[in-house]
């Protein structure tokens, strides 16, 4: 078995936030939507906790805003869509591994599926 | 709110992603359809996501990297008034003061201490000096004195009918009132209480425009006295004791004997140079009727807009010209008008000009100090700076952060300065009066009434912000000039510029300990000096209104007060006076001067007591000559009097003064013979000198109303009063008691001017030479700091420890001795320019010099040893290392 890796989890929100923009990148509105119904309702992001998350993942470098085309008959100035850069798909997949290697070892330990069995 | 929220984020955060966070909130609002709940929950959303922000923006930017400090300036430029860099310079402010908490310390407690100090000096000169009198155009209002050259009397009162005929048709003033200080006396709860009244005649308001509270003030309807006694109220007495009732307004007031109608009642602010709870007027008819040798009235006139006091003075003393020729008693005397403004401050404008002036010392020396403490600070930094500008900081940008640092402390110390200023300022009230005499006159100026307003405040910060960025900007040149500084700053030549500043400060600081040390040596002299009446133990008051009885029976109520009050117990002795000395009260009579056969020489007014048995003894007044006034000459028609020192000399310089004759204007007082010679008496106060005073017994006329002295055995003299009191009310119930002072309270007041002054002093010179001290301390330590290495190779090498403190202190040496040098001759200049403060002490007195020297001397080598003292600790190793 590999050695676990000792780097800090992500944390369950920005974690989801990544994940759905390697999904699809999306604008802020979209992704307030998105959070809520991929998480039944659990994660309800408001401007303030969205934006503050965004902002430190761009910092980061894990995101990047790109303009988006004005979407043709809507209003507005374009809208500016957020992807996630090469350097946050490679947390991704780290994170994943660290996740699936503590999966590995919870389910060798007996640890996984009902807890009767 | 939620736009107002959204400005809390930094800039560059709402730029970046503003729009679309509120985008968001109106989404969220369509889809909760809005309310208290949603606006709630957002704004807590909105601010704890601001503070999250700002928090990691914080935390990032820890160290300012290059990308960052670009964007700064470019953001700065493009934005303009935004925050753009600005906030990022202050974060930088804030941690890299909070990293040196004993150099923030240091120069926000300095400053805090100059900026309390100077706000209570500044509270006091714009209260007394600049704040004056509160009605308008009062620069306009003049005191037209008698003026008797002859006589020597430059400043005198003048008689009711040359009121009346001065008056007539003035053509440089606008308007001329009489005026004449009283008592109005109301019954209290059973007994009689006197209130300070004074007697103005109809065109005082008119002089000194005033808009009443209330009603109305005098005018031509109060001309003559055929109309009902009325009176004009003050604003304090009708709130304390008619309990601010509009309906008295109209209605009549018990009063010396007469119901006095109420006209009017005076605004608050309503301040003039005699306080007084009433204004009695002084009627047209009446004053043209008294005797022209009565002299009597204090004169205040208004001069026409463009007219001089000396305009006035001259058209006055052509129309007394005029008088004189058909009253040829008259002769020698003209009058004199000086702004009023002047004669109320002329007595205090000298010592405070000079507070303000050791003040304004204080606060350079506190800015010079800051400066060298800053300058010092940034050559230690010249690592730190220089990295900076490797990084591309720009030297424009640079000089901003080290501004806005300077700032920053001149802010902190000035709120902290202006937060510790009213308990100064309480302080320091309390120790002097709130009215203080004015030398020649019964006058009193509403002293000092020192207020801490926003334009104290305002001056005293916008000065100090303005002399620390002033004082800080030359000191910057070193942190910019070059990109390898770090090696710059560790030259000795480095500090050259800061050893310049601690002469400065060192010299000024020697000034203001020159400056203390002679005021405080002048002030002890003051203190010290014999006024001539024993005033410890000794009770003064005013007893009777006895004016309207026959002359026996006055003589008969004062004989019988004097019996019972001397029987008190704790009462040694008490005497009648008719004027208690110290209040700046005079009372001239004319003198004979005769010759053997009774024939009169010369003639001259001078002052006269009239006094009763036992006065002088129970006053501890000193008979030099002669004899005192014995119970013998208290009967009958007096026939013996006692004069002071200072007439003796002035009259009978070749030969003593007792068994001469004289006579005076009062056919009471006739043909009588000086039988001794009483110590002076400096009546208006310890550094004014005594006026020449004849003193006679006081049965010939004696007046209504007349002060008495009376001696305790032992202790507080006002322990006594209540007996006192109500042996005198044992003789007759219905006579009031007035002004009662002890002795010592009257002199000191005399003496709380030069006495505050000296506190005042004394506590800046120590504040000098603290901050003296601060300064010198810290260029020492910093030469020992940047020259650690080099002791350190000196003391592996072998020198001595005591060898190398020696060095380090002897550095210093050269700049003691300049500074010091130099502010004690600059003291001493200064202290002759203003001599007229030391009262006949020499600017050059060498104790106060010496003193000077000891303190700054001892303070600058203490301040030198203490950062030596540190070079026996240096760690070799360590020291090489670093």
């Amino acid at each position: 078995m590999a050695p676990l890796d000792n780097r800090p989890p992500l944390k369950p929100v920005p974690h989801l936030i990544l994940l759905l923009l390697a999904e699809r990148p999306t604008y802020g509105v979209e992704l307030v939507e998105r959070l809520e119904e991929r998480s039944a309702g659990s994660v309800r992001l408001n401007a303030g906790s969205l934006y503050r998350l965004i902002a430190r993942l761009v910092d980061d470098g894990l995101l990047e805003p790109s303009e988006e085309e004005p979407v043709a008959g809507a209003p507005g100035a374009p809208r500016k869509v957020y992807a996630v850069t090469a350097a946050g798909r490679s947390v991704l997949r780290a994170e994943a591994k660290r996740q699936s290697d503590l999966l590995e070892l919870a389910r060798s330990l007996d640890l996984v599926g009902d807890e009767a069995s | 709110v939620l736009h107002l929220l959204l400005g809390l984020y930094p800039p560059r955060h709402r730029r970046a992603y503003g729009e679309e966070m509120w985008e968001v909130v109106r989404h969220r609002h369509a889809r909760a359809g809005g309310g208290a709940r949603f606006l709630a929950a957002t704004a807590w959303d909105l601010a704890r996501g601001a503070l999250g922000v700002w928090m990691t923006t914080t935390r990032r930017k820890g160290t300012m990297t290059r990308r960052e400090e670009r964007d700064g300036d470019r953001d700065g430029r493009r934005i303009g008034s935004s925050m753009g860099g600005w906030g990022l310079d202050l974060r930088f402010v804030a941690r890299s003061l909070a990293r040196s908490p004993g150099y923030t310390a240091t120069c926000v407690t300095v400053l805090a201490a100059a900026v309390a100090v100077t706000v209570t000096v500044l509270a006091f000169v714009r209260g007394t000096l600049l704040d004056q009198p509160t009605y308008p155009g009062s620069e306009r209002l003049v005191v037209a004195w008698g003026s008797n050259v002859v006589d020597g009397q430059l400043r005198d009162v003048i008689s009711g009918p040359n009121y009346i005929d001065l008056r007539r048709g003035t053509r440089s003033l606008e308007a001329l009132a009489a005026f004449h200080g009283g008592g109005a006396i109301l019954e209290v709860d059973g007994r009689p209480e006197v209130f300070d009244a004074q007697q103005v005649s109809v065109d005082f308001f008119r002089v000194v425009p005033v808009e009443p509270a209330l009603g109305r003030v005098f005018d031509d309807r109060d001309r003559t006295s055929s109309g009902p006694a009325v009176t004009v109220v003050s604003h304090g007495f009708w709130r304390d004791r008619l309990e601010a009732d509009p309906g008295w307004v109209g209605r009549a007031l018990w009063m010396n004997g007469e119901p006095h109608t109420i006209l009017g009642i005076l605004p608050e602010d309503f301040e003039f140079l005699y306080p007084a709870e009433f204004w009695l007027p002084l009627r047209d008819d009446e004053l043209a009727a008294d005797e022209r040798s009565r002299i009597h009235y204090h004169l205040f006139g208004r001069l026409r807009p463009g007219a001089t006091a000396a305009d006035a003075t001259r058209e006055l003393t052509a129309r007394l010209g005029e008088i004189e020729l058909e009253h040829p008693g008259l002769r020698g005397w003209s009058v004199l008008a000086e702004p009023m403004d002047e004669a109320a401050v002329l007595s205090v404008r000298g010592i405070l000009w000079a507070l303000a002036a050791a003040v304004g010392l204080v606060l350079l020396i506190t800015l010079v100090n800051l400066a060298t403490l800053f300058r010092i600070r940034t050559l230690g930094r010249h690592q730190e700076l220089s990295v900076r500008r490797a990084l591309g900081a720009s030297g424009a940008r640079v000089t901003r952060v080290l501004v806005l640092e300077a700032c920053g402390l001149g802010l902190a110390g000035s709120l902290a300065g202006l937060a510790l200023a009213p308990a100064l300022l309480a302080r320091v009230r309390g120790m002097v009066p709130l009215w203080i005499p004015i030398p020649d006159s019964a006058a009193q100026l509403p002293a000092l009434r020192a207020l801490l307003d926003p334009w104290v405040a305002g001056v005293t910060v916008a000065g100090t912000l303005v002399g620390t960025v002033l004082l800080v900007l030359p000191g910057l040149g070193g942190a910019l000039r070059s990109r390898d500084a770090a090696r710059a700053g560790r030259g000795v030549a480095a500090a050259r510029g800061t050893g310049g500043l601690v002469a400065v400060e060192l010299a000024l600081a020697t000034v203001l300990c020159l400056g203390a040390g002679l005021t405080t040596r002048s002030a002890a002299r003051l203190l010290a000096t014999d006024v001539g009446v024993r005033d410890e133990g000794l009770l003064t008051l005013y007893v009777g209104d006895v004016w309207e009885r026959p002359v026996g029976e006055q003589i008969e109520y004062f004989r019988e007060v004097v019996e019972r009050v001397r029987r008190v117990p704790g009462v040694a002795a008490a005497g009648v006076i008719d004027y208690v000395p110290f209040e700046g009260e005079d009372d001239y009579a004319r003198v004979y001067f005769l010759d053997r056969s009774f024939q009169p020489v010369e003639s001259l007014r001078e002052e006269w007591r009239r006094v009763g048995e036992g006065l002088f003894e129970t006053a501890g007044m000193r008979i030099v000559r002669g004899r005192s006034l014995e119970p013998v000459d208290f009967e009958g028609t007096p026939r013996a009097a006692v004069v002071n020192e200072a007439f003796a000399a002035k009259h009978y310089p070749d030969r003593p003064a007792v068994g001469e004759l004289m006579s005076t204007h009062d056919e009471a007082y006739r043909d009588f013979e000086i039988v001794g010679v009483v110590a002076d008496v400096r009546s208006n106060g310890p550094a004014e000198p005594a006026p020449p005073m004849l003193y006679v017994p006081y049965q010939g006329s004696p007046r209504g109303t007349t002060g008495l002295y009376v001696r305790v055995t032992s202790g507080d003299p006002i322990a006594v009063l209540d007996p006192v009191r109500e042996a005198i009310w044992s003789v007759d119930a219905s006579q009031p008691i007035t002004r009662i002072r002890p002795m010592s309270a009257l002199v000191g007041a005399r003496v709380a001017i030069p006495r505050a002054a000296r506190s005042l002093v004394a506590a800046l010179a120590t504040l000098a030479l603290a901050l003296a001290a601060v300064g010198v301390f810290g260029v020492v330590a910093y030469g020992v700091r940047t020259r650690r290495a080099e002791l350190a190779v000196r003391l592996a090498l072998g020198a001595s420890p005591e060898r190398i403190r020696r060095d380090a202190m002897m550095g210093a040496v050269p700049l003691i001795v300049l500074g010091v040098g130099s502010g004690l001759v600059g003291g001493i200049l200064a202290a002759r320019g203003a001599r007229a403060l030391l009262y006949g002490l020499d600017p050059l007195d060498p104790v106060a010099a010496g003193l000077a020297l000891a303190a700054m001397a001892g303070i600058a080598l203490l301040a030198t040893w203490l950062p030596a003292r540190r070079v026996a600790t240096i760690d070799a190793m360590e020291a090489m290392r670093d």
